[in-house]
């Protein structure tokens, strides 16, 4: 068994909790701890690429005023070309960088955000899951974290492009002329507002037309998983006509959006085009006049395209950055929820415990509801020692023992494990000495052997993993019946394991742990008489000298049982051995005659024919 | 159905028939108008860019340079009006381009959709659900981009980059041949760098999936992992896919982030030549100011169209792999085709009859093998059985999702393969083992089963198969919303529904695979007078898991190795102490093993009841007397 405190170093170093509570802007930057340097040099690069890209003009400018249209030259044209080179290698290399570092930093915080999020979902408590939808959790993992990533990888550093190449395009051209400069801006602001107005409109055409496609999408699923019924009804005609709808909706959606393209690409052209023309006039017109040289005109028609062309696109990263403001809110809410503490606890982890358990008035209530699912629970149990549960759904079988792994918290009362209170254990060392085996458990997709040792942290014998196995009743169906042995993948397409299969890998795993106290789930699946009697083999051996706690749903293994409690809306309405039950008047002798009356029912359809 | 079926959808050969590529194009034909459309619109706004450096050229030198303000003006205007005319085929070619897009994705995807609902069942447990909607979607979408916008890209590059030589030649042909040498080195490297961009982010995607996976298994699993503190572990294994991702994404970034400066970079060296070209020729009357300004901007614009042609090619490979895949759908044959001759009945309420039948899915390996069995009209045919005995391949069979190998089944007298498939089925009522709904109301998913069918024959149909009673206390009755699959409704209330369902076809044929999974007493109660109330009516086939059905069966089949191997009632078949009495004993201990949560929710509700209020009047018939036979 590990110990504990390997817990803080696995951790994954930085604390998303730093980014709650405060605004979204700034929450950004606290996300960026640790690669803000990068970023730094990320954004700097870009701006030397704008400028060396100016600067680029502005040696054609030179270049016509002082070689081609110069009387005497003093500059060798070797150097004109060089430096034509030279200013190429620098913008392409900062150009290069400062998208690699931008990158490295999208993906490092999308891994640290991933692996937060990973950590943060499996230590989250039992009252978080039950109310949030599997998909939804998934999605904010995901596809918002992706969202995430872009703002820094993409958009973030494109903004800051275009906005840079304003700025030095603008003072380039305000050093030729300063009428110039701002006689080339007039038409910003409104292609600025155009275009804001426009990608805020095709954000949301384009949701509808994806909302659409997923519609389309899920009536296909529909009619393809359905396929029997149709064919069954003769309705492919009635599928095909409401196919058809969908197809045709998401058609018209597509038709719309594509209008919208349609004319706000052109209108900006022209509008665009308007100012870059005005300019070339103005500049035309200060050149003839000797007010600019010709280079300097150049110089202008190879700058002015900066400032105009590229702020079309600015209205569409707005639009994207703002909707990752709104993935980080998704990622927020998730990361503010509270962890479960795993090792807090007064009690040495590492001491071995007998399994000796006490309930005192114990209550128990799941948040947010008032109606309490248990009600003054006391009773005992000695090391080794087994209790069956009984009662029907809603008694508060399922919850009695959810308390027991602090899965939830008893409200009030206590109990007891070897006379300390639960809640003073950690609950990593109190889940170590627990063993859990559901009516249905739950394998992971990984191989048949990987399943069994999933419980255990050290490296298990291939021998040993196979004598598990033999006890568990498995071994033989691993051998024989599935495709690869113990390295077969669960879950792979064409291999599913029966539920009576799956219980008894599930016995395999828990026998591995080797736990103190054990939590079963007695009812077997629809499974034949001599595999039956192999599950309940394994289970007794699984039983020997450990507390277990049994949820029964029949009464074979309720008769073994030291202890019977028989629940009724979370209150123990009988407790005693079998012997004293049947021979009381109440729900248990009740249940009871009615089994043997069917049993004997049996027997006498059986005898009579 | 042993063959593996390429789910990778990235997988794909290099090599393609030209049959694929000739149908792709055959897909625009019908569009051929539209094509013409967009195609011209696209050479001019391509023709217009080149030539717009060609009119800033001509400022700089004829106005500018030479200082004439009139030609200046002459020049903008004329730049002016042609601007208007390019917005105008922009406008032409995003819409009509994208409409016809958006057209062939509808086309395609009808097509696929009316073909898939002509395909026999045999093709739909040879292909997963997930890998047919791929070639419904994805697939088609590729290929609709590539048709449009993959040939208007094409088309716009490649005569933009020939119009722009053409101009430049017209400037000076010494320095367009310079030009000409690099541009297919420029090309060459572009298709270099998007090829490897592909392969990176295809490795992505594929990370990418493997991380929603570890995610989804994570938070279905969470009970396991807590019990299990394997918090620590899997957070570790997870750091080695998110390590895998940041890699992938960093390599592909690292791709794409190289491309342009590389491709910049060469360019420089084109406009290095212009430079030293125009310095050389400075004095000696060569290149002109504008010139070189223009040469320059072709350059340094060259790059788009090349990235543009590089990335359609790029792309192409797999656009035409989709079509292959889309194709080799559509090219699919109905395993079962009605025959020419092919006629309707009145009705099949007559006998039915399995005439020496053979069934296999595979050579060599029989199902069902010499099958007979005369079945008279109206009587309740119960078949039990292990698994994979055989016993959904005679349903599947009187359905006519298969036909027989060998053999015959005749129904009223007709061989049935004389008759349409849709003759037999519009007679059939089915109720699924796991019910399947579709979304919409409830009311729709029972009209399903007669199309015309008034309200009134809906809801009687409801309170034959005993949904009513659940239905009327929905808060919008009929009216409700039954969610994707049915999801806002409990199985039992599924199984209520599809049998109301089967109940309003009026079927003269029922069949019914019963569910394994139990459900609670009151609703089987429920079930099962639904079930009596269609049986009596028809000829049934029932897959049966309950008791009460079993004993209620006119005949019991007992199915094992594709063979019957023990038929009778009841009383008969126990009498023999066989396969059945074996079945029967273990059907009932599990049965009465099930009802021990029944009785204790049971007992616990009167106890309830008894305190608060006399008890309603709800019955639940069976185990209410069971417990009354306790007392």
């Amino acid at each position: 068994m590990i110990n504990t405190t390997a817990q803080s170093t696995t951790q994954p170093e930085f604390d998303l909790k730093q980014t709650i509570g405060i605004g979204k802007l700034h929450g950004f930057w606290v996300l960026m701890t640790g690669f803000r340097g990068k970023y730094l040099v990320s954004t700097a690069s870009m701006g030397i690429a704008a400028i060396m890209n100016t600067v680029t003009f502005l040696l054609l400018a030179n270049f016509v005023d002082h070689y081609m249209l110069a009387g005497a030259r003093d500059i060798h044209l070797a150097v004109y070309v060089a430096g034509f080179l030279g200013l190429a290698v620098v913008q392409a290399f900062s150009t290069f960088n400062s998208r690699r570092l931008a990158a490295k930093t999208a993906e490092g915080i999308a891994k640290r955000l991933r692996e937060y999020l990973y950590d943060h979902i499996q230590r989250l408590s039992f009252t978080y899951h039950d109310k949030t939808q599997t998909g939804e959790l998934i999605q904010r993992a995901t596809s918002d974290i992706d969202t995430i990533r872009r703002f820094f990888a993409d958009q973030a550093i494109e903004a800051g492009r275009i906005v840079m190449l304003f700025i030095v395009n603008f003072a380039a051209i305000y050093l030729l002329d300063w009428r110039l400069a701002w006689f080339s801006i007039i038409i910003v602001p409104i292609v600025m507002v155009i275009s804001l107005f426009f990608f805020r409109r095709v954000e949301k055409a384009y949701e509808a037309y994806q909302e659409q496609e997923a519609k389309l999408s899920s009536t296909l699923q529909e009619n393809l998983s359905g396929v029997r019924v149709v064919k069954a009804f003769a309705r492919q005609e009635y599928e095909e006509d409401k196919f058809d709808v969908e197809n045709k909706k998401k058609y018209a959606r597509g038709r719309y959006l594509l209008l919208m393209h349609a004319l706000f690409w052109p209108i900006t052209d022209i509008l665009c085009a308007a100012q870059m023309l005005g300019g070339f006039l103005f500049a035309g017109w200060m050149t003839i006049n000797g007010e600019i040289t010709v280079g300097a005109y150049v110089a202008y028609a190879g700058l002015v395209v900066w400032i105009i062309w590229p702020l079309r696109n600015l209205g569409r990263l707005i639009v994207q950055m703002s909707e990752s403001l709104v993935s980080f809110g998704r990622v927020s809410e998730v990361v503010k929820e509270a962890r479960e503490p795993v090792v807090e606890g007064s009690v040495d982890g590492e001491r071995p415990v007998t399994g000796e358990l006490i309930f005192e008035d114990v209550h128990f209530a799941y948040a947010g509801t008032d109606r309490s699912a248990l009600h003054g629970v006391s009773f005992t149990v000695k090391p080794g020692q087994s209790v069956a549960l009984i009662g029907g759904t809603g008694s508060g079988k399922s919850s009695l023992v959810n308390l027991l792994p602090r899965f939830y918290e008893y409200t009030s009362g206590r109990i007891l494990l070897d006379g300390v209170e639960l809640k003073e254990y950690p609950r990593h060392a109190l889940r170590r000495q627990i063993g859990i085996v559901e009516q249905e458990p739950f394998l992971f997709s990984r191989t048949v052997r990987d399943n069994i040792t999933y419980g255990v942290t050290r490296d298990v014998p291939d021998a040993e993993v196979e004598e598990t196995a033999r006890a568990a009743a498995i071994h033989d169906v691993i051998l024989n019946k599935l495709p690869h042995g113990y390295d077969t993948l669960v879950g792979e397409r064409g291999i599913t394991l029966s539920g009576g299969q799956k219980q008894r890998v599930a016995i395999a795993r828990t026998l591995l742990k080797d736990p103190r106290l054990l939590i079963l789930d007695d009812s077997t699946s629809a499974v034949d008489f001599e595999t039956e009697a192999e599950i309940r083999q394994a289970l007794s051996r699984l039983m020997q000298g450990r507390t277990t706690f049994i949820i029964a749903h029949r009464i074979q293994s309720v008769m073994e049982a030291d202890l019977i409690l028989v629940l009724e809306h979370g209150r123990i309405v009988q407790r005693g051995t079998h012997e004293t039950l049947v021979e009381q008047e109440g729900i248990y002798r009740r249940i009871y005659l009615a089994q043997t009356r069917l049993e004997a029912e049996l027997e006498e359809e059986l005898s009579n024919v | 159905m042993s063959e593996p079926i390429e789910l990778e959808e990235e997988e794909f050969d290099a090599t393609f028939s030209g049959q694929t590529v000739r149908r792709l194009v055959s897909l625009l034909r019908p569009y051929a108008l539209w094509v013409v459309g967009f195609l011209t619109a696209v050479l001019m706004v391509s023709g217009l860019d080149s030539y717009f450096t060609y009119l800033s050229k001509r400022m700089v030198d004829e106005g500018i340079s030479a200082g004439n303000w009139d030609v200046l003006v002459q020049i903008v205007e004329q730049y002016a009006a042609l601007i208007i005319i390019q917005a105008c085929a922009v406008f032409v070619f995003i819409y009509l381009a994208g409409l016809l897009g958006e057209r062939i994705r509808y086309d395609l995807r009808q097509r696929l959709f009316n073909h898939l609902q002509a395909l026999s069942l045999t093709y739909y447990n040879r292909m997963p659900v997930g890998w047919i909607i791929s070639r419904v979607t994805s697939d088609t979408d590729r290929v609709a981009e590539l048709v449009t916008w993959g040939l208007l890209d094409v088309t716009w590059s490649s005569f933009n980059i020939i119009t722009a030589l053409l101009f430049m030649s017209q400037i000076s042909g010494q320095l367009t041949l310079i030009v000409m040498a690099i541009v297919p080195i420029i090309i060459g490297v572009a298709i270099y760098f998007q090829r490897r961009i592909i392969v990176q982010y295809r490795e992505v995607r594929k990370v990418n999936s493997k991380i929603t996976g570890a995610y989804n298994e994570t938070i279905t699993g969470v009970r396991v992992i807590k019990a299990l503190d394997r918090e620590q572990t899997n957070l570790r294994e997870f750091g080695k896919l998110t390590g895998e991702m940041y890699r992938a994404g960093y390599r592909a970034a690292w791709y794409s982030a190289l491309f342009l400066p590389t491709v910049q970079l060469i360019s420089s060296l084109a406009i290095a030549s212009i430079v030293t070209y125009a310095g050389v020729t400075a004095s000696s009357d060569g290149l002109s100011v504008g010139g070189m300004y223009a040469f320059i901007s072709y350059v340094l614009f060259m790059v788009w169209p090349v990235q543009e042609m590089a990335r359609v090619f790029a792309e192409m490979q797999q656009a035409i792999a989709s079509g292959e895949r889309i194709f080799s759908l559509i090219d699919a044959v109905p395993d079962i085709v009605d025959k020419p001759t092919a006629h309707d009945v009145e009705n099949l309420s007559g006998d039915i009859i399995f005439d020496h039948v053979d069934f296999q899915y595979e050579a060599g390996k029989p199902i069902l093998s010499d099958f007979n069995l005369h079945v008279k009209h109206g009587e309740t045919i119960a078949l039990v059985g292990p698994t994979g005995g055989g016993k959904s391949t005679i349903v599947n069979l009187l359905c006519r999702f298969f036909e027989p190998t060998g053999g015959r089944i005749v129904l009223s007298g007709h061989d049935y393969t004389d008759l349409t498939q849709h003759a037999i089925q519009s007679r059939i009522g089915m109720v699924l083992q796991t019910p399947h709904l579709f979304s919409g109301t409830i009311r729709e998913n029972i009209r399903y089963g007669r199309l015309d069918a008034s309200d009134e024959a809906v809801e009687d149909a409801a309170k034959l198969a005993g949904a009513h009673v659940f239905v009327k206390e929905l808060e919008k009755g009929y009216e409700e919303q039954v969610g994707e699959g049915g999801v806002l409704l409990s199985t039992g209330q599924k199984q209520l529904l599809s049998l109301a369902r089967a109940v309003l076809a009026q079927p003269d044929i029922f069949i019914m695979d019963e569910a394994t999974a139990s459900v609670d007493t009151l609703t089987e109660g429920l079930i099962q007078q639904g079930m009596d109330t269609l049986m009596s009516e028809c000829t049934s086939f029932v897959i049966a898991h309950r008791l009460s059905t079993i004993r209620n069966a006119t005949r019991i089949l007992v199915i094992e190795d594709g063979r019957i191997k023990e038929m009778g009632t009841h009383r008969e078949l126990l009498k023999l102490g066989g396969h059945y009495h074996r079945l029967y004993t273990q059907q009932f201990r599990q049965e009465v093993v099930g009802q021990v949560d029944e009785l204790a929710t049971l007992l616990a509700e009167a106890d309830a009841s008894v305190e608060a209020r006399p008890a309603d009047g709800r019955s639940n018939g069976k185990v209410k007397a069971d417990l009354a036979f306790a007392d």
